[in-house]
This record gives structure tokens, sequence and C-alpha cells, in this order.
């Protein structure tokens, strides 16, 4: 590995290192929430309808995954309009709610589909006036009234994901097409899967032949000992997939389609880097644009949305994940060409086993499982 | 100003620190441990004891006994590296020994996460290590598998809590009148036997006072864990930190906490119990 690399690797620590420092505020954070001043959930539904307008307000206070937008667009927006984009990253989606309920104030927050109907539900999310967007238009009419959103009145869909295997098939050439690949011992120990309570349930629960959100106690018991027995064979767990491919940690990566894309820009011999989509399922889902309530800059918020609609082709043929508009299908297209394994639709996602919104019970079951993996 | 109120007035500073940013806090937890959460994972206040039940499941007690020989295995390292460097600092040190003091310190400019992010480059399996060993022809392709293992974690501990160890005992080292080893010597004592009898008894509280300062840290330490450990070296840390930030899990976690605290008071009690003993005998 060069300096370059090292760079790299410590500039992202950088830009993750507010979701993990946050263990230091830990004090802090429970102090207001347990004061109410987290915002709460008994937020008024009259305050999601606070009018915003597409004009400048301020420095735009974002917050996302990492290497989850293309760069060049962050500084592009800043040279346009003047304003600086002031960047933090989750690596999860409940870090990203642990964050919220703190109190910390984002102009944008990028949630999936499932947590985005979870924040609406508590009115957590600002109305985004869809037709103040210059370019909504190229938006597909497919997510006019999605399933977490009642008429998108909260959100604007951001990207689409599915989630599989990447290998290195410059070490592994005996992939049969399974999650149970995990195991290969062409591997040699070197198999990974992501630190998501979602991803590591889900796919276990596939394995089993359940349903993808199963909640019943005894499947959701199989599951984890399913997972419990897998640990051995494995390496870690980290959604921190780019990097760990990259940097030759994994052979095989249990990720996100996009981040095969990514990881390619980074190795020396990038066509080693394959995906598989595995025959007992394949999780779909979208992620979405979102602008909390107590956003302090939203009118800048809404212009960056539009920017980024406009640069969808640029922005997905640099993250790897396809954008939800006509303008960015052919250039992604030709992206993956070859590869219908990294390809997903909007017709996928209407037949696909999406992440559904658990809540009370069932949420609670699935992170007692999760708990009980990790500490097994 | 009687001096008595004087006295008092020193105490202020200090006692507003502790009521807000420990006491308060600490009650916090402590009222949280015994809540509920609502949909987005806010703690509310509620009675529910029950949350404690969990914290004894025989689940969580291997995490336990891990953190504890992880913590001990640290403490045990950084005796063994921290002293000599301490001792070379305090005995040959000379005009230099202040330098030296600050390049022990030197590293705490920056971030733990941070050092220990650096070492998930260092040690990766295509990493500046394993670069080098293959450079050298030690090591076949793919390299020696450094990162994820229960030594990674370890070593981390040790880089990232050594100066805490360093630097009591360099103090007590620094402390200690240098004749007393030239009396060793004269008494036909040997290094080792000097070292035995005159040295360590007299710099002893400075490696207990360094062991303490070492462990509390490291027994609850999850950074370590996260980004140098594989699946088997989830410690009580990570356990909590998951609680919070994973889980959504506010009460259990505080549950935790709070037993954590317990436990680690323990340690501490020994440890004021033992320096008390040992300044009194000093005195007498």
């Amino acid at each position: 590995m060069n300096e370059i690399d090292l760079e790299r690797l410590l500039a992202r620590r950088f830009s993750r290192r507010d979701a993990l420092r946050a263990g230091g505020g830990l004090a802090l954070g429970a102090t207001l929430s347990a004061c109410g001043l987290g915002g709460g959930s008994d937020n008024d539904k009259s305050e999601t309808t606070r009018a915003i307008e597409p004009k400048i307000d301020g420095d735009l206070v974002y917050f996302n995954w990492a290497q989850y937008l293309n760069p060049k667009l962050f500084a592009g927006f800043e040279k346009k309009y003047g304003v600086q984009v002031r960047q933090s990253n989750f690596d999860s989606m409940p870090a990203m709610m642990a964050k919220l309920r703190s109190g910390n104030r984002y102009d944008l927050i990028f949630p999936s589909a499932e947590f985005a109907h979870k924040l609406i539900l508590a009115n957590q999310l600002l109305e985004i006036p869809h037709e103040r967007l210059t370019a909504v238009d190229d938006v597909y009419p497919f997510f006019d009234d999605p399933w977490y959103d009642a008429g998108s009145a909260h959100t604007v869909p951001y990207s689409l994901y599915l989630t599989g295997l990447g290998y290195r098939s410059d070490h592994i050439d005996s992939m049969t097409g399974s999650w149970r690949d995990l195991t290969n011992p062409q591997a040699e120990g070197r198999s990974y899967i992501l630190d998501d309570f979602q991803e590591g349930i889900g796919m276990a629960n596939m394995v089993n032949g359940y349903d993808l959100n199963a909640t019943d106690p005894e499947e959701l018991e199989t599951s984890k000992d399913y997972l419990i027995d897998l640990k051995p064979d494995l390496r870690g767990f980290t959604s921190d997939t780019i990097t760990n491919m990259s940097n030759g940690n994994a052979w095989i990566q249990h990720l996100w389609n996009g981040d095969v894309i990514n990881i390619r820009y980074r190795v020396d011999d990038p066509d080693s880097v394959k995906f598989q989509q595995n025959e007992e399922g394949v999780p779909v889902g979208s992620d979405v644009f979102a602008i909390p309530v107590n956003a302090e800059h939203p009118g800048t918020a809404l212009l960056f949305i539009d920017y980024l609609l406009e640069h969808s082709a640029q922005n997905a043929t640099w993250t790897g994940y396809p954008m939800p508009t006509f303008s960015s299908e052919k250039p992604y297209a030709d992206l993956v060409r070859n590869e219908p394994e990294l390809q997903i639709s909007v017709d996928d996602l209407e037949g696909g086993q999406q992440f559904a919104d658990l809540e009370g019970e069932d949420r609670e079951a699935w992170d007692r499982v999760w708990t009980e993996v990790k500490a097994a | 100003m009687s001096e008595r109120r004087f006295a008092g007035l020193t105490l202020l500073p200090g006692a507003a620190w502790l009521l807000l940013l420990f006491l308060v806090p600490l009650g916090i937890t402590l009222a949280i441990s015994f809540g509920e959460t609502d949909e987005l994972g806010n703690a509310l206040y509620a009675w529910h004891p029950e949350n404690y039940d969990r914290v004894f499941d025989p689940l969580f007690v291997p995490v336990l006994l891990r953190s504890v020989g992880y913590a001990a295995a640290t403490v045990v390292l950084c005796v063994l590296i921290g002293y000599p460097i301490a001792y070379y600092i305090a005995r040959f040190g000379g005009r230099y020994k202040y330098l030296l003091v600050a390049l022990v310190v030197l590293p705490f400019l920056v971030n733990y996460l941070i050092r220990v992010y650096a070492w998930t480059a260092i040690l990766s399996d295509g990493g500046i290590l394993n670069g080098i060993l293959a450079d050298l022809s030690l090591t076949d392709s793919g390299g020696v598998r450094f990162l994820n293992t229960p030594w990674a974690v370890i070593g981390g501990l040790v880089y990232g809590y050594l100066a805490f160890m360093i630097l009591p005992i360099y103090a007590a080292l620094d402390r200690m009148d240098p004749t007393l080893i030239e009396a060793g010597k004269d008494l036909y004592g040997t290094r080792w036997q000097t070292f035995r009898y005159v040295t360590w008894p007299a710099t002893f509280q400075g490696v207990l006072a360094g062991s303490v300062l070492v462990f509390l840290p490291t027994v609850g330490d999850f950074v370590s864990a996260q980004l140098l450990g594989g699946p088997d070296t989830y410690m009580v840390g990570n356990l909590i930190q998951q609680q919070f930030f994973e889980a959504n899990n506010f009460p259990f976690g505080a549950a935790l906490t709070t037993v954590m605290m317990a436990f680690l008071l323990i340690f501490m009690v020994f440890y004021l119990r033992s320096a008390g003993r040992a300044a009194q005998e000093a005195r007498a």
C-alpha cells in the first residue's frame, strides 16, 4: 500500500469519526434525551409543514454514509452557490437515528426507505415542495407515491441498492451463488458480513427459507443460531466494505452492489472484484433525501437536492448506485453493461424483498438477536 | 477572609465540575437504566427494574471475562514496556528528560480513534507491515493476518494507554533518591538484587497507580475491538456502545453501564486502600 492510500484511508476515518466519537458524548446525549430535549416523538404534525423555498439560507449541514456521493458535486455546488457543505457521516441507520435523537441539527439526511417511514410517522421530516424542484420531472413516477411516504410528501428518492456477496476472483473460483459461500474454504477465513442488524438477520432469515422480515420467535431463534454458528468462519463484522476489500482484508464480503464499483476504482486489478446475487434471496431497497424538521438551512438543502438530481448521471457512475432518474439511466447502464447481477431497477423493487419498518416488540426482538449474535 | 473560608472557595470549581459533569449525568444514567424507549429510541422515564435481569444473562459472562482479560494483559504489557522507558528517562534522560517526557505525551495530541484507525492501515493484509514483510520475502502472498485478532486488540489498547503507565512510574522513579541505588550496590547487591529489593519497592506505588489508570479505561474500551478486532473479540464497551447506537436500547445500555461502574469501583477501592496504607507506612 502506498502513502496515498494511507492518506485516503485516514481521510475516510476522519469522515466516519463522528459516528464513533459519539461514544464519548454518551452522557450528554443521554442527558438531552432524558430531559426530552432530543426532539422526541411528540412533534406536532404542523411542524413538518413549515414552508421552504429553494434559495440559499446558509451553509449545508450534510449527514450521509461515507463514499455515497460524488465529491466533485460538493465542489460544484459550493462553487455555484458560494456556500460550504459541512459534511459528517454515519455508518448505520441506527447510528444516524442516535445522532438525530441527541438533538444534532442537520439540513439534509439520507435515510433508507424504512427509516424514512419511521421518521415520517414521528413527524420528524419536513414536507418537500416537489413542484419547486426544477429537475423533479426527471424522477421515475414509480416514486410518486411510495409505500414509505404517502404522496412522496417528505422525501425525494436518492438511489436503489441490492445486497449480495462481493468476492475476489483472483483468489476464489468456486462461488456457488449462495449465501453459504461465506464459508468458502478458498477465502481462508477472509470473509466478512455487514455490521448491520437488518442485513445480518435478513440474510440469515433468507438462508433459512424465511421471509426477509421474519419476526416469528422460533424463526428468529433459528436465524440467530445460524449467525452464531457462522461466526467462527468469519473474520469480522464491518460496513466499511470499500476500505476492507480494497486493502486486501476481505476476499468475500457481504455488501451493497454499488460499493463494488467504488472498490474497483481503488484497486490495481479492478476486474478481480466480482459480485454475486444469492439464490436464497436478494434484499433490495432504496434510500431517500430528507430534511429534518429542525433543519436550519432547508432552502440550501432543497437547492442541493435539485443540484444532485440534475447531476444524477455523474453521481450514479461515481457511487455505483443507480439513481431513480431517466437522465442517469443510460450512463449507469453503460457502466454495468455486462454485469446483470449488479443491476437493479424499479421493477426489481416492486417484486423484491424490502426491509420493513419494524416497530415495537418486533424491532426489540431483532435488536436482541443482533446483540446476542455479537456477544456470543 | 478566614483560612477556612478560603479553603472552601478553592473547592468550588472542583465541586461544581463533579456535580455538573459527573453526578448529574450519573444520576440520569441511573434513571434511564430503569426506563423505556419510544419508537424513535428516545429514552423515557419509567420503572422497569427488570432491565437489570438481562445484564446478568450468562450470555454476557464471557464478554465480561474477555474484557477483564484483555485489560489485565494490557496492564502487564504496559508495565513490561513502560517501566524500562520510565527508568531510562528518569535515570539517564539527563538534560533531555523533559523532552523525552513530552515525546511520550505527544501522540495524545491526536485523537485516540484516529490513532487506532491508523493501525488498521498498518496491519491490514495489504497494509504497510505486510508490504515490508513481503518485500523482505518473509511471507507468501496474502500476508500475515494481524488484523481482526485478539492480539491486534490488545496491541491497540497497549498503544493507546501506555503513557498512563509511563508517567506515574516516571514520577515515582524521579522522586526516588538515587543514592538508594548506590547504597544497594555498596551492600554488594547485584544489579538485579538492587532493582528487586530497592528500586521496585520504592516505585511500586507508581506501578500500581499506572495499572489502575490503564486498567479502568481499557476494560471499558470499545474502539480497539471495533476497529482491530474480529467476531470473537467483543468487549463490554462494544456491548454498551451497541445498546446506545445500534440496538435502540438506552435503558439496557444504562443498566450495563451502572453494573460495570459498580464492578470497577471494587478495583478502585482496592487501589485506594493500598495507596492509603503505603502513605501511612511512608509517614511512619
